[in-house]
C-alpha cells in the first residue's frame, strides 16, 4: 500500500509541477497532500493513520519534513549555503553594473579580427561570469541580448551562433563560482554521510568485522572542493568549445568571419579600454577562486570578497565619464596596499601582539582599514544613487536568493514524504537488481538525470534526486567514487540535457529573445556540435576521474590544516611513494645509514644504547620488508584472478538474500499486528516463498566458496600484517633515532635548569610560596625535555613536599638533590654522545625525514604532495576487500 | 460552470482564505499568550477536550487568566465571523487582496527592523562579553545578566522587536532587500578581522547566519508577490490566462496554504512543539560565547507562514478576480522566469 501512495506522490508532484505552480511550493504542497491522504485513509480503513507508512505515521513524516525546514540554516554544518546569497550578489552587480556586458564587447572587438574571434569571445565571457546567477534562463537570455545581435550583424551562421550562446549559457552552469556547485556540494556531503553508513554496513555483512578499516572511507566534499573539481573539467569544456568554433571558422569562413575592428587596434584608446574592461573582472574572479584554490579563504569568505569587489567595480563604471570616476576605486586599492605592506612587515594579530612597534604597524593598518572601507562605502554610496543600481541589485538578489532556497525548503518536505513511503528502498531496489553492476547504475541514474532535465532546472534535479540515488552510487565499493566527481558529471549531465531539443532549457529561454529571423530549426541545429561536445568531455571527465579529484586532493593536502603523513587515507599512495625511493635510492640510503652503524655508542645509557641499536638494524632492513609487502601483494594479485568473479557473484546473491530477510523480518512485524485472516494467509504464504527463495539462492552459491574465501582472506592478512609490520619499524626505528638525536640537543638547557635548581637551593630560605613557583618553573621546563622523566619525577616529588598545608622544606630540598644528581647523569652522556657518534646520527635522522620518518613528519613537502597527489586522485577499487 | 455554483464556490474560497489568514494571526498570538503567560486558550475556556474526551481542561486558572481566555476565544470566533461576513458580502476582491498585501508586507517590514536591531545589538553584547568587558562596562551584576540568555532575550531582543513593530508602522520606505547588502557586509567583516587582524570569534559567523536565514525567509512573500518563484513552464507558458489563474487557485488552496499551516500547526501547537520548544528556553547555540538568537531563528519560520499564508491569500484574491473580471491575455503573461 505505501507503494501506491508513493505513485500518488507522484502523479501529484507531476501534476502540481505542470500545472505550473510555482515548484518551491508545488513539491512540499503535493508531499503534504499525500501524506494527509495516506493517514486519511489508514484511518479510515485500517483504523491506523500509520497503516500505509514503511514506519511511523503521518505526524512524525510531516514533522520530519518542518524540522528538514529549520536545518537548512539552523546549524552551523550548513554554513557553506551563505555563499549562494553573496555570490548572487556579486553576479547580479557586474551584470546591473554594464560590467559583464562591457567586457563581453570588449572582448569581441579584441578577438574580431581572428576567424571565429567572436564567438570565441562569447564562450569565455559566458563561462567567466555567467557562472553566478545560477539560473540558467537569466544567462541565457542576458548572453542572447548582448551578442546574439552582434553576431548575426557581422554575418555569422544563425546555428552557430545560437548553438554557442546556449552552450556559454549553461556552460556557467558548472564553472566556479557557481551556485549549483554549492548546492551540490551540499547536498552531496549529506548523502556522503548516509553512503558512509552503507558501506559500514557492507564491511560488516562481508567480513563479519565491526569496525572498517577509515582508508575504505567515503570521500566527501564541501563547497570549496567542488569548486576546485569542476574547474578543470570546465576549462577542458571551454577549450572544446572554442575549438570548435576555431575550427569551423577556418574550415567554412563563411560561418564565422572575421570581424575587422574599425580604427586602429594598438590606439591608446582602446588599449586603455580594453584594459579598463578586461583587467578588472579577470582580477575579481582570480581573487576568488584563487583564494579558494590556494586554501587561504572559506567559500564564503571569497563570496564576500567577490560580492565587495564587484561593488567597488561597479562605483568607477557608475560615473565613467567623470574625472572622479576613479577616485573611490583607487583610494580601495592603495588602502589595501598599505594594509598588504603593514602586515608583512609588522604582527597585526591582536590576540597575541606584545612589542609596542608592533602597536604603531596595528594603527597604520587601522588607518588603512579605514581608508579602504570609506572606498567601498563611497563606491556603494554611487550606486545607490546613480539609477537606482544598489537598490535594483538588491531587490534580484533577495528574490534569487528566496526562490532557491525555498526550493530547498520544499525539496526537504517532498524528501521526508518520499521516505515515508518506503521510496527510497524502492530506488535501492530497483538499482541494485540492474545486471552490469555500478557502471549500469551509474548509467541509469544519469539518463535519468538526463530527461528530468527537460522539466526541472539544475537546483531541483540536484535537492530531489541528488539525495535519493548519490548515497547508492557513492557507497557502492566496487567503483569507490568520489562525491566530487559524481557531482561534476552530474553538473555536465545536467548542463548537457538544458542544451537538447526539443525541451532544452536554454533553447527555450534563447527563442524568448532571439529575433524572428532565427528559426527554431537553426537552433536545433547550431546546438547539435555543441551536444556532441558535451558527451565528449563527459567521457573524458568520466574515463579521466583525476581531471576531477586532482586539485582537491592537492589543495587538501598543501592547505594549512593539511593531513599529516600518518593519516590513514594517505598511506596507500604513501606506499607508492616510499617505494619508489627505496628501489631506486638503495645504495645512497645504505650509504647514509653506514657511518651511524659503525659508530661507538657505548656512552650512552644501557637501555637507550639497546633502543638504538635496535632501531640502526631495523633502519638497515627496511628492504626486507618491502620485499615482504611486495610478494604478498603479488601474491594477492594472482589469486584474485581467479577470486574476483566468484567473489562478485557470490556477494550478489548474498544480497539477494539479504533483501529478502529484510522482507521476511518486516512481513513478520506486520504479521504480528495482523488479524485479518485472509490477510494473515497470505503474508504467511509470501514469507514461505521468500524462505524458498533465499534457500535456492544459498544453493547458486559454489560450494567450495567458504575455502576459496578463507584462502583469499589469508593472503589479504597476510598482506595486512606486511604492512603494518613496515610501518610500525620505520615509525620505531625513525623515531627512537630522532629522540636520542632530540635529547642530545637538549643539553645546554639541561645545564641551565641545573644551574636553576641550585639557584633555588641556595635561596631556599624564601617563602615556600615563591620557592614552589620557582620549583614549578623549572619542573616545566624539565618535563619538556626528552630523557629526562627519572630526574623530573624527583622534581615533582619536591613540588609535592611543600605544595598544600604542611611543606615540608627538608624534604623537598632532598629531593631537589636527587633530581640534580640525575640530572647531572643525563648531562653527562650527553656531553659524550655529542662529541661521539652525534654527527652521524643528526645526519642520517635528517636524511631519513623523506623515507624512513616520513609517516612520523607534521606533514609532507611540496615535491612529496606533487608525487602522491595523482595517486590519490585515482578512483580505487575496492570490491575485494568487502 | 453555472453562474450560482461559480459564485457559490467564489464565496466559499473567500470565507475559507480570510479565515485562514486572520485565524493563523490570532493562533500564532494566542500560542504565546498560552506558552508565555500561560493563558489557557480556546481548547481549555470551551472545555473542547471534554466534549472530544481527549484530555481533560487544565483546572486551576485564577480569574485573570480566565479572563483573558475568554477573550482569546472571543477574538477567534469573532475572526470567523468577520470572515464570513466579510465573504458573503459580495465586495471588491482587489481590496481584500491588497488588504492580506498589506499585512504580509508589515508582517515582514517589522520582522527586517527585528533582526537588523536585534542583529546589531547582541553581536555588540557578545562581543563584548568575548572580550571580557562586558563586567566593566555594566557592572558585576549587568554583566551576568548578559551572560543569560533569557536575561537578554527579555530585557534585549523584545522590547527591540517592539520597538520594530512600531518602526515599521510608520516608515515604509526601507524594506528587507537592504538584508543582502548586510549579509554581505558582515561576511566581509569577517574576512577584515581575519586577514587584518588575525581575529575570528563564533558571533561574526552567528550573524552572518541570522541575516542570511532571515532573507530567504522574510524574501520569499516578497518573491511570490513579484511572481518570481519559479515555474517549470513547459505547459504553463502556452497556457490562457484564466486557465492559469484556475491553476493558480488550486495551487494556491491545496499546495500553498496548506504549507503555511502544517509549519504553524507542527512549529506551535504544542510546548514540546519544534518552534515553541527553543522560543520558550531561549534556546542558544553549543558555541558557548555565540550570539543568543537561536531560538528567533526558530521564530524566523513563524514570520516565514504568515507572510507567506498573508501573501498567498492575496494571491488567490487576485486570481479569483482575474477569473472573474475575465482579464485577457497580455503582454505581461509573456514574462520570462529569470
Amino acid at each position: 500500500m505505501e507503494l501506491f501512495f508513493l505513485a500518488v506522490l507522484f502523479v501529484l508532484m507531476i501534476y502540481a509541477l505542470g500545472s505550473g505552480y510555482p515548484v518551491a511550493f508545488a513539491l512540499p504542497g503535493s508531499a503534504i497532500v499525500t501524506i494527509l491522504l495516506a493517514g486519511f485513509f489508514g484511518l479510515v480503513i485500517e483504523g491506523d493513520s500509520g497503516a500505509y507508512f514503511i514506519q511511523d505515521g503521518p505526524v512524525e513524516w510531516l514533522t520530519a519534513g518542518v524540522t528538514n525546514f529549520r536545518g537548512i540554516y539552523w546549524e552551523v554544518e550548513r554554513d557553506t549555503l551563505i555563499a549562494i546569497p553573496l555570490f548572487i550578489f556579486m553576479g547580479i552587480m557586474l551584470q546591473r553594473s554594464k560590467i559583464a556586458e562591457d567586457l563581453l564587447v570588449t572582448m569581441a572587438q579584441l578577438f574580431g579580427p581572428i576567424p571565429g574571434g567572436l564567438g570565441i569571445s562569447v564562450v569565455f565571457v559566458g563561462g567567466l561570469l555567467a557562472a553566478t546567477t545560477g539560473i540558467v534562463g537569466a544567462t541565457v537570455v542576458a548572453m542572447g541580448l548582448i551578442s546574439l545581435p552582434a553576431m548575426l550583424r557581422n554575418n555569422y551562421s544563425k546555428p552557430l551562433a545560437t548553438g554557442a550562446i546556449c552552450a556559454s549559457g549553461t556552460l556557467g552552469q558548472i564553472i566556479p563560482p557557481s551556485i549549483v556547485l554549492i548546492i551540490l556540494a551540499d547536498q552531496l556531503a549529506s548523502a556522503a554521510d548516509q553512503a558512509a553508513t552503507m558501506r559500514k554496513d557492507f564491511y560488516k555483512q562481508a567480513t563479519g568485522q565491526f569496525s572498517m578499516p577509515s582508508e575504505f572511507n567515503i570521500i566527501s566534499t564541501s563547497a570549496g572542493d567542488m569548486f576546485l573539481g569542476a574547474f578543470l573539467p570546465g576549462i577542458v569544456l571551454v577549450g572544446l568549445y572554442m575549438v570548435y568554433i576555431l575550427i569551423a571558422a577556418l574550415i567554412r569562413p563563411k560561418m564565422a568571419p572575421a570581424v575587422p575592428y574599425e580604427g586602429k587596434l594598438l590606439e591608446k584608446t582602446f588599449m586603455r579600454k580594453v584594459a579598463l574592461a578586461l583587467f578588472p573582472p579577470l582580477l575579481l574572479i582570480f581573487l576568488v577562486l584563487g583564494s579558494i584554490i590556494a586554501g587561504i579563504a572559506t567559500v564564503n569568505q571569497a563570496g564576500a570578497i567577490g560580492a565587495i569587489g564587484a561593488m567597488v567595480m561597479a562605483g568607477y563604471k557608475m560615473r565613467e565619464d567623470s574625472k572622479s570616476a576613479f577616485y573611490p576605486a583607487i583610494l580601495t586599492i592603495a588602502s589595501l596596499f598599505l594594509i598588504w605592506i603593514i602586515s608583512s612587515n609588522f604582527n597585526l594579530n591582536i590576540k597575541t601582539i606584545t612589542e609596542s612597534s608592533d602597536w604603531v604597524g596595528l594603527a597604520i593598518a587601522t588607518v588603512g582599514v579605514f581608508g579602504l572601507l570609506v572606498g567601498i562605502a563611497w563606491s556603494g554610496w554611487r550606486a545607490y544613487t546613480t539609477e537606482n543600481t544598489l537598490t535594483e541589485v538588491m531587490r534580484e538578489t533577495a528574490k534569487t536568493t528566496s526562490l532557491v532556497f525555498i526550493i530547498l525548503l520544499g525539496a526537504a518536505m517532498l524528501t521526508s514524504a518520499f521516505r515515508g513511503f518506503g521510496g527510497e528502498e524502492v530506488v535501492k531496489h530497483f538499482l541494485s537488481s540492474l545486471p552490469g553492476g555500478f557502471w549500469a547504475q551509474f548509467i541509469v541514474v544519469m539518463l535519468v538525470i538526463f530527461l528530468l532535465g527537460f522539466f526541472l532546472d539544475f537546483i531541483e534535479i540536484a535537492v530531489v534526486v541528488v539525495p535519493i540515488v548519490a548515497p547508492i552510487l557513492l557507497a557502492d565499493p566496487s567503483a569507490n567514487i568520489t562525491a566530487v566527481w559524481l557531482g561534476v558529471m552530474i553538473g555536465l549531465n545536467i548542463q548537457t540535457s538544458f542544451l537538447t531539443p526539443p525541451f532544452g532549457f536554454a533553447l527555450f529561454y534563447l527563442r524568448g529573445v532571439a529575433t524572428k529571423a532565427v528559426k527554431t530549426l537553426d537552433m536545433y541545429k547550431g546546438v547539435v556540435p555543441f551536444i556532441a561536445l558535451q558527451i565528449l568531455g563527459l567521457g573524458i571527465v568520466g574515463f579521466n576521474p583525476s581531471l576531477v579529484n586532482y586539485l582537491p586532493t592537492k589543495t587538501f593536502l598543501s592547505s594549512e590544516t593539511a593531513p599529516p603523513p600518518k593519516n590513514p587515507r594517505l598511506q596507500l599512495c604513501l606506499e607508492d611513494y616510499l617505494f619508489d625511493f627505496y628501489d631506486n635510492n638503495k645504495p645512497e640510503y645504505l650509504a647514509s645509514l653506514k657511518p651511524l652503524r659503525s659508530s661507538d655508542i657505548s656512552m650512552l645509557p644501557k637501555l637507550k644504547q639497546e633502543t638504538l641499536a635496535n632501531s640502526i638494524k631495523n633502519a638497515g632492513m627496511i628492504f626486507a620488508m618491502v620485499d615482504n609487502i611486495k610478494n604478498a601483494k603479488s601474491a594477492m594479485d594472482e589469486a584474485s584472478v581467479a577470486y574476483a568473479p566468484i567473489h562478485t557473484e557470490v556477494r550478489a546473491i548474498e544480497r539477494v538474500i539479504a533483501r529478502d530477510e529484510k522482507e521476511i523480518k518486516q512481513l513478520q512485524r506486520d504479521l504480528r499486528n495482523e488479524t485479518r485472516v485472509s490477510k494473515r494467509s497470505k503474508m504467511q504464504s509470501q514469507i514461505a516463498e521468500l524462505q524458498d527463495e533465499i534457500a535456492l539462492s544459498r544453493k547458486a552459491i559454489p560450494a567450495d566458496w567458504q575455502n576459496i574465501n578463507r584462502e583469499f582472506k589469508k593472503l589479504t592478512a597476510e598482506l595486512n600484517a606486511s604492512r603494518a609490520k613496515f610501518r610500525r619499524q620505520s615509525d620505531q626505528s625513525y623515531s627512537d633515532i630522532r629522540l636520542i638525536a632530540s635529547s642530545i640537543d637538549s643539553e645546554p638547557k639541561l645545564v641551565a635548569i641545573s644551574d636553576m635548581l641550585r639557584r633555588i637551593k641556595a635561596s631556599s630560605n624564601t617563602s615556600s610560596n615563591d620557592l614552589l613557583d620557582e620549583i614549578k618553573a623549572a619542573y616545566d621546563k624539565l618535563s619538556r625535555i626528552p630523557g629526562s622523566e627519572a630526574a623530573a619525577k624527583s622534581l615533582s616529588d619536591a613540588k609535592r613536599a611543600i605544595d598544600g598545608a604542611s611543606p615540608d622544606l627538608t624534604k623537598a630540598i632532598k629531593q631537589i638533590d636527587i633530581s640534580l644528581v640525575k640530572i647531572d647523569d643525563e648531562i653527562v652522556w650527553r656531553r659524550a654522545a655529542k662529541t661521539g657518534f652525534y654527527a652521524e646520527l643528526a645526519d642520517f635522522e635528517t636524511y631519513a625525514r623523506s623515507n624512513l620518518g616520513l609517516r612520523e613528519q607534521r606533514r609532507l613537502t611540496s615535491e612529496q604532495v606533487d608525487f602522491v597527489t595523482p595517486c590519490l586522485a585515482q578512483h580505487r577499487n575496492l570490491t575485494l576487500q568487502f | 460552470m453555472a453562474f450560482l455554483s461559480q459564485n457559490a464556490l467564489f464565496c466559499a474560497l473567500r470565507i475559507v482564505g480570510l479565515a485562514s489568514a486572520v485565524l493563523a494571526l490570532v493562533f500564532v498570538i494566542n500560542n504565546f499568550l498560552i506558552f508565555g503567560v500561560d493563558a489557557p486558550g480556546v481548547i481549555n475556556i470551551l472545555r473542547l477536550g471534554d466534549i472530544f474526551g481527549v484530555d481533560s481542561p487544565r483546572q486551576g486558572y485564577n480569574i485573570s487568566q480566565i479572563l483573558l481566555g475568554i477573550v482569546q476565544t472571543v477574538v477567534v470566533a469573532a475572526g470567523v465571523t468577520y470572515a464570513v461576513w466579510r465573504g458573503l458580502k459580495s465586495g471588491n476582491l482587489r481590496i481584500d487582496a491588497n488588504w492580506m498585501d498589506e499585512m504580509s508586507a508589515y508582517i515582514v517590514r517589522l520582522s527586517f527592523w527585528a533582526v537588523l536591531l536585534v542583529g546589531i545589538a547582541d553581536a555588540a553584547l557578545s562581543f563584548l562579553r568575548v572580550e571580557g568587558f562586558h563586567t566593566v562596562l555594566f557592572g558585576a551584576a549587568g554583566g551576568a545578566a548578559i551572560a543569560l540568555p533569557s536575561e537578554r532575550g527579555l530585557f534585549v531582543h523584545i522590547p527591540l522587536i517592539i520597538i520594530s513593530g512600531i518602526i515599521a508602522l510608520r516608515d515604509k520606505s526601507v524594506s528587507l532587500v537592504w538584508l543582502t547588502l548586510l549579509v554581505v557586509v558582515a561576511e566581509f567583516m569577517i574576512v577584515v578581522a581575519r586577514f587584518i587582524y588575525g581575529y575570528e570569534q563564533t558571533f561574526m559567523g552567528d550573524l552572518v547566519r541570522f541575516w542570511y536565514a532571515a532573507l530567504f525567509l522574510f524574501a520569499s512573500a516578497y518573491t511570490l508577490k513579484e511572481d518570481a518563484h519559479v515555474r517549470v513552464d513547459v505547459f504553463y507558458a502556452s497556457f490562457k490566462r484564466r486557465t492559469r489563474s484556475i491553476l493558480n487557485v488550486m495551487g494556491t488552496v491545496f499546495f500553498g496554504i496548506p504549507l503555511c499551516w502544517l509549519i504553524l500547526m507542527r512549529g506551535l501547537w504544542g510546548k514540546s512543539s519544534l518552534i515553541n520548544s527553543p522560543m520558550m528556553n531561549f534556546e542558544t547555540s553549543m558555541s558557548g560565547f555565540g550570539m543568543y538568537v537561536k531560538y528567533l531563528m526558530a521564530a524566523f519560520l513563524i514570520v516565514f507562514a504568515l507572510s507567506m499564508l498573508f501573501q498567498f491569500t492575496a494571491y488567490l484574491f487576485n486570481s479569483l478576480a482575474d477569473i472573474e473580471e475575465n482579464v485577457a491575455d497580455d503582454d505581461a503573461a509573456e514574462e520570462v522566469v529569470a
